[in-house]
């Protein structure tokens, strides 16, 4: 639902320098396609699988508001571990640009750092948010360290892709230091930007149980310490043998990333093709 | 004349270890010629220009070349995000110049090289020779005192070549600018310039002053030439 990888490889055994192509839907019918299709066939899955263990009779644990409200408290983490992961990310790419030592240095190092599973550092980090009674502070940093390095190395892979005459060309033109990275770098990995941005969204939502339902993670925690969210409404709906109601909280969820996908994700792709160099 | 450029006994290794890309160059253009670099792949001419460029410094030797170059790519090197008019305006704006000194001279550029009506178009809307005007226009616009091309001609069809050939003729009569050009094709080189510059293996193995009138190719001596510097091409 976040486009289709087509090529993705590495540069370096070893090093995960991405080279990113997402094929876009072009025509409102193949946009409306992935809007309406794609979905209901997940949904459709979904169904299934809930008619499979009907709902436990007298269970009836969301309503409507309470899943707008969980679906808007879901966003509004995703999207403040995005501006933070996008924020950092682009600096750390742009280090590897200064020069070739620099990029030999670095770039093992953010390997090892993707490599380390996020959920590994859930419990150190509930018990230090913990301290503050900020357990969204938890949630919003593992769905930050999950997306920052997917958007990292998508730029760093952006960066290998801007042609040797090009930089030459800036280079003779005067562009130097700030401008330099302002008028060629920028721009030049806007692409790679979108792209590592739809995979790193997507992959926010991949966890966003993990993030919200936290009370396993949490020394001698309870379902009330959960933070309230969509993940959250989908593991107490399930738990309480809610089946109807997981199927309408995943069918809101679903709707929500579609949705998003058609207004900002493809007009993004489409928009990121006038910075792409042949 | 005034020398322009003057390249002596000038050595570039890229790394310490590798065998040298410049072994022992020594060449000089005076102002308002027109020289063209052939030789076989890795020969070292592309090297010469990055070094008259300020690209690459060279490792040994002494070079003279002017402080304000341009230069010219095979694939034209625009920035894909940017309008036909603001690739020419790049380094205009990088010299701070007003709105109005760079709306008049980038449209003076773009009106040399035929490509006026494409001001508001993108690289992507243009074919490859208009990529090539483009990029032309782009050297020409921070008005250069050597304009530099690097195989500019090599990716585009013998029709358009062809056009182009008479388009930077009638560019480098215009402007009586200093041109230094790399190219692997010996008749490119011979249709084109003052000099032709032959290269082998990191330096300059000989030089060929070229005296036909223009249009070359149809003059009877124009193959004799192109004869005289393959012979010693394929030497």
């Amino acid at each position: 639902m976040h486009g289709t990888i087509g090529k993705m490889k590495h540069t370096k055994p070893g090093h995960h320098v991405h080279h990113f192509v997402i094929s876009y839907p072009v025509t409102m019918r193949e946009r409306v396609y992935t809007l309406i299709v794609g979905p209901l066939l997940v949904c459709l899955v979904v169904y299934l699988l809930v008619r499979l263990f009907p709902t436990v009779s007298g269970t009836q644990t969301v309503t409507l508001p309470v899943i707008i409200e969980a679906l808007v408290a879901t966003l509004l983490r995703i999207g403040v571990a995005y501006v933070f992961a996008a924020i950092i990310a682009v600096p750390l790419a742009l280090l590897v640009e200064v020069n070739r030592t620099v990029e030999s240095f670095l770039l093992p190092v953010f390997d090892v750092f993707e490599s380390i599973p996020n959920l590994a550092v859930l419990p150190i980090l509930l018990v230090f948010f913990m301290q503050f009674s900020f357990l969204d502070g938890a949630a919003v940093t593992i769905l930050f360290l999950n997306m920052v390095w997917t958007i990292v190395f998508a730029l760093v892979g952006g960066l290998k892709v801007i042609p040797q005459d090009v930089t030459f060309a800036a280079r003779i033109f005067g562009l130097h230091g700030f401008s330099y990275i302002r008028r060629l770098i920028l721009p030049g990995i806007f692409p790679q930007f979108v792209t590592g941005s739809i995979l790193a969204v997507a992959s926010a939502w991949n966890i966003i149980i993990v993030a919200e339902a936290i009370h396993a993670y949490i020394p001698n925690g309870i379902p009330s310490q959960d933070l309230f969210g969509i993940g959250t409404l989908l593991v107490s709906a399930s738990a309480q043998g809610d089946r109807t109601g997981y199927a309408i909280v995943f069918f809101a969820m679903v709707a929500t990333i579609a949705l998003f996908n058609f207004f900002v994700w493809q007009k993004l792709l489409n928009y990121a093709q006038h910075f792409r160099f042949d | 004349m005034n020398t322009v450029i003057e390249f002596t006994n000038v050595v570039k290794r890229y790394t310490p270890e590798a065998k040298p890309a410049l072994r022992d160059v020594s060449f000089s253009v005076v102002e308002g010629e027109f020289v063209v670099l052939v030789g076989s792949s890795g020969c070292g001419k592309s090297t010469i220009l990055k070094i008259i460029a300020g690209l690459e410094e060279a490792s040994g030797g002494v070079v003279k070349k002017p402080a304000k170059v341009a230069m010219d790519f095979q694939s034209g090197a625009l920035f894909p995000w940017l309008s036909v008019f603001e690739n020419v305006a790049l380094g205009l704006r990088q010299e701070k110049k007003t709105e109005s000194e760079i709306r008049s001279i980038v449209e003076r550029e773009l009106r040399l090289t035929g490509m006026l009506a494409f001001h508001d178009k993108y690289p992507s809307d243009l074919s490859g020779g208009q990529r090539q005007r483009v990029g032309i226009a782009r050297a020409l616009a921070v008005d250069p005192a050597v304009l530099l091309l690097d195989e500019p001609f090599s990716a585009l069809d013998p029709k358009t070549t062809a056009e182009l050939h008479d388009d930077i003729l009638k560019i480098w009569h215009e402007t009586k600018k200093t041109i230094v050009m790399v190219s692997h094709l010996i008749e490119e080189a011979v249709s084109l310039a003052d000099r032709v510059v032959l290269m082998r293996e990191g330096v300059v193995d000989s030089e060929y002053p070229i005296a036909l009138p223009y249009p070359r190719r149809e003059s009877p001596d124009f193959h004799r030439d192109v004869m005289k510097i393959r012979k010693e091409f394929f030497r």
